[in-house]
């Protein structure tokens, strides 16, 4: 951490007083001399069939740079690498040569082919850049490459320069951006740090060497994934009737929500930075190096969080982003991974070793994350999932256990049971608790049969485990939301001891739901909103702009986990799924983003203030695609990756709770 | 005069669990009454048009969780609340005595500009329970607190039974709009609110 800290002081404090000075490195000295003879002054780029260009200077041009599909084996895609000025700010772009390279087996070659499009860069806007990093190969052999990491936290996948031309590159970008060599690591070249003091005021004088680079950073605010790629532009008020009007002919075809689409898009290339960075860094031994991007990643948005309280409304920019349309932006339809068939009772046997341990639980909970669980498995399944049961434990350790909890369960029980009327009368919170959980019980879930009609007995079960749960957890009592997280159990494991304990440890989790001042609600809620500035810049702008921040529209899906939002079955599924806890913790959040990122351009489009968008969110129930908000969900987790960790505070519900000394539900002393 | 807008008039319902204030709004504004509704989570609202002195108005009316513990959430939908309707169960002491706390808490969260004067109306629902016999707590009573409190109007409903639940709505969008003056920039040629209404209001409604 202090490593981190200095580096990113010395980020800020360049030793060097010349802004673009990289003198001190003789690499790139010898390169910019060099490099005066590489670059291209081109005004006419049309032959090269890419609109964007057309005008722009090209000030750096390299063919046969190359990138890997490692999924692919030996695939390879080369293509041209560009830097061009176009209104004076510096984009990036990379065009695949039009035929697979010969290296490629001809199986690869169909894959490759589909994905042609997805590795293209069309416009990368320097001042979108965050860093960039340089991996030289040991003993020169094998290519150079670089990796581009975005101040989002993407990375694009390596590439590779099997041609040379990295320093011609590096000089052409010193040139025209500020880019310096980190202290902390000699491979990494920040760009655009621009934290310093002095070199802010320095732009403000608008002095014409950092001019674009000014402009870049008023820009930054408005970057998002979905953004730069292709939608930032269309959000921007002047074209927002017109964004709209294109999103209304598509409603109809939810398959087409941009939005995800191309967020999509990038989960994939992300995914595949990832896998090769990492497969790469493990090649070389060189595991310092991915460590570093990370906490770069990190120290990116730590500076973002940091400009919070900084007004940036996302301003209409037309003339720096090339203006292609979202028609013409053919890409191809790359969703998150497929829903599973539910887990079913061969493959769970399968799961299990002779004496009845799950023998590989992280294989299990990838595929219930994927699938869920076939209906007759949940009772046995969830215990594990909910943590009641061990993994490794055995049958025999599992039946000794509920005789254990039977027991130590109708202990706790007949506390509450043995007061008499008489004892009832003084003692007003017990008849409170009471009171309020006999007015709950009757109103949940009644239209699901096992809990329908009068004096159902298992309605009554419902009452008893509640009551008996809130003596159990004296500190947290009973607080309305808890009933409907238990029925579904009930209804599962049909059995009232076994219920009260799975309930008993999903409340450890989310317990902090019902706090009394709120603190679990407010922490997811925060976490939420952190979440959508990272992953949806414009959609957290419009909140903010209509003072809906405090994301209390999202109460109701996350105090209970979209119980209201879903069927009966629907919602056994979703929770099975969040029990996982397979891609994170805090997937319901991401799950919230989706839905929310599914309605953007109604919510936006319509204007929505808080009074309407709690409304339009309430009406949502039972109208929402559950496997297509997972889908989309998955695809969110992936792309915010370690961002989007960082954005959720340790202790936020449902991680498990940080101790503290007074207990775990330290509560100020009201009535109920 | 010719750009007179529909007016939105926002009312809050509060009051503690289970005393009826989602059926009461269901039953004012779509005329159902179900044995089935759950437990509110967060808050919602309907919002219906009222017709009142020959001026057309939309009423918002927000159904809130009882549960005591989600009260801080008040913040966030009580402001610009134009009257507060507190509802407690006829048969239920205890909803009765939280009134007062409702009320305060209101206050205090939504700070209206002018609390002294800021209009609540008071229900005592579930009149129809067991033909009245489980009642304990009297109209009697139930008045004296209202006017204690700066005559409150008050009203006795039955949502399952849609007894009395229109008037009393009725009455909650007078004096919602009673509270609007201030705020009424859509009239600038017809400014006639002096101090007049306000009183009135005091002495409960007569309609």
């Amino acid at each position: 951490m202090r490593g981190e800290e200095a580096a990113a002081a010395e980020a800020r404090c360049p030793r060097s007083p010349e802004l673009h000075d990289l003198s001190d490195d003789s690499d790139y000295a010898a390169a910019a001399a060099a490099s005066s003879n590489h670059t291209v002054m081109r005004s006419d780029l049309a032959d090269k069939g890419s609109v964007e260009t057309a005008r722009a200077d090209v000030v750096y041009e390299k063919e046969g740079v190359t990138i890997h599909p490692m999924q692919y084996g030996s695939g390879r895609i080369s293509g041209i690498l560009r830097l061009y000025l176009q209104q004076g700010s510096l984009f990036l772009s990379w065009d695949p040569n039009e035929e697979v390279d010969s290296f490629s087996t001809s199986s690869a070659t169909m894959e490759i082919e589909k994905y042609r499009n997805l590795y293209t860069v069309k416009a990368l806007p320097l001042n979108d850049v965050r860093f960039i990093r340089k991996h030289s190969p040991a003993f020169n052999i094998g290519a150079e490459y670089i990796i581009i990491v975005l101040s989002s936290g993407l990375a694009y996948p390596p590439f590779y320069f099997y041609n040379s031309g990295l320093r011609e590159l590096f000089a052409s970008l010193k040139k025209h951006v500020f880019i310096i060599r980190s202290d902390d690591d000699p491979n990494v070249f920040l760009v655009n740090d621009f934290q310093d003091p002095l070199q802010k005021s320095l732009s403000s004088l608008e002095l014409p060497g950092v001019a674009s680079v000014a402009n870049a950073m008023s820009r930054q605010n408005s970057f998002s994934f979905t953004g730069s790629v292709d939608e930032a532009r269309h959000v921007t008020p002047s074209s927002m009737t017109e964004y709209v009007s294109k999103q209304k002919h598509k409603s109809n075809d939810p398959g087409r929500d941009l939005s995800i689409q191309v967020l999509e898009k990038f989960s994939l290339v992300t995914k595949f930075a990832r896998d090769t960075t990492s497969s790469l860094f493990r090649e070389n031994h060189n595991s310092g190096a991915r460590t570093y991007g990370r906490q770069q990643q990190k120290h990116v948005l730590d500076n973002r969080a940091n400009d919070k309280y900084t007004d940036h409304p996302i301003t209409p920019d037309k003339g720096s982003l090339p203006s292609d349309s979202i028609e013409s932006d053919n890409l191809p339809l790359v969703w998150g991974k497929q829903r599973d068939n539910p887990l079913s009772v061969e493959e769970w046997s399968n799961f299990l070793d002779p004496e009845g341990r799950v023998m590989d639980s992280k294989a299990l909970r990838k595929k219930v994350f994927y699938g869920g669980v076939d209906h007759v498995l949940r009772k046995e399944v969830w215990k594990f999932l909910l943590g009641y049961h061990e993994y490794d434990s055995t049958y025999a350790e599992r039946e000794y256990l509920a005789v254990m909890k039977r027991t130590e369960y109708e202990a706790i029980k007949s506390q509450w049971k043995s007061i008499s009327p008489t004892q009832a009368k003084r003692f007003t919170k017990f008849r409170e608790r009471k009171g309020l959980i006999d007015k709950d019980v009757v109103r949940t879930d009644r239209s699901v049969p096992y809990y329908e009609g009068d004096d159902n007995q298992n309605v009554v079960v419902l009452r008893d485990i509640l009551l008996t749960y809130s003596f159990y957890n004296f500190d947290l009592g009973y607080c309305q939301g808890m009933s409907d997280f238990l029925a579904p159990i009930l209804y599962v494991m049909e059995d009232e001891s076994e219920s009260f304990w799975c309930f008993a440890i999903l409340m450890e989790r989310l317990g902090a739901n019902f706090n009394r001042d709120q603190s679990g609600m407010h922490a997811q809620l925060l976490a939420l909103s952190k979440l959508v500035e990272l992953l949806d810049p414009p959609l957290h702008n419009y909140f903010r702009q209509n003072d809906c921040l405090n994301y209390f529209f999202c109460f109701r899906w996350v105090l209970i986990q979209f119980k209201r939002e879903f069927s009966f079955d629907q919602i056994m599924l979703l929770w099975e799924v969040l029990w996982t806890h397979y891609l994170s913790e805090h997937f319901h959040l991401y799950l919230c983003i989706a839905i929310l990122k599914r309605y953007r351009s109604r919510i936006i489009g319509e204007q929505m203030d808080f009074d309407t968008l709690l409304k339009f969110i309430n009406e949502l129930s039972g109208q929402i695609n559950l496997d297509r908000a997972l889908q989309d969900a998955e695809a969110l987790c992936s792309v915010a990756g370690d961002n989007g960790a960082a954005c959720i505070p340790p202790g936020t519900p449902p991680s498990m709770p940080i101790e503290t000394d007074g207990g775990l539900y330290v509560q100020q002393d009201e009535v109920l | 005069m010719a750009s007179r807008r529909r007016m939105l008039l926002k009312v809050i319902i509060l009051g503690d669990s289970g005393v009826g204030k989602t059926s009461l709004m269901n039953q004012y504004v779509n005329k159902k009454f179900s044995n089935q509704y759950k437990a509110t989570i967060g808050a919602d609202f309907l919002t219906k048009e009222v017709q009142i002195d020959d001026r057309l108005f939309t009423l918002q009316i927000w159904d809130t969780a009882g549960q005591e513990r989600f009260q801080s959430l008040g913040v966030a939908f009580y402001r610009g609340a134009d009257c507060c309707v507190l509802v407690y169960d006829v048969n239920v002491t205890k909803s009765f005595e939280r009134l007062n706390s409702w009320r305060e808490e209101f206050l205090l969260q939504a700070s209206p500009s002018d609390p002294e004067n800021f209009p609540f109306v008071v229900l005592g629902n579930k009149i129809d329970v067991d033909g009245g016999n489980s009642r304990t707590v009297s109209e009697k009573k139930a008045k004296a607190w209202c006017a204690s409190k700066g005559n409150i109007p008050y009203f006795e409903t039955s949502a399952k039974e849609g007894f009395n639940v229109e008037a009393a709505f009725e009455c909650i969008a007078r004096n919602a709009i009673k509270n609007e003056p201030e705020e009424e920039i859509y009239l600038p040629d017809t400014i006639d609110v002096g101090g007049a209404g306000r009183q009135q209001r005091s002495s409960g409604c007569e309609c």
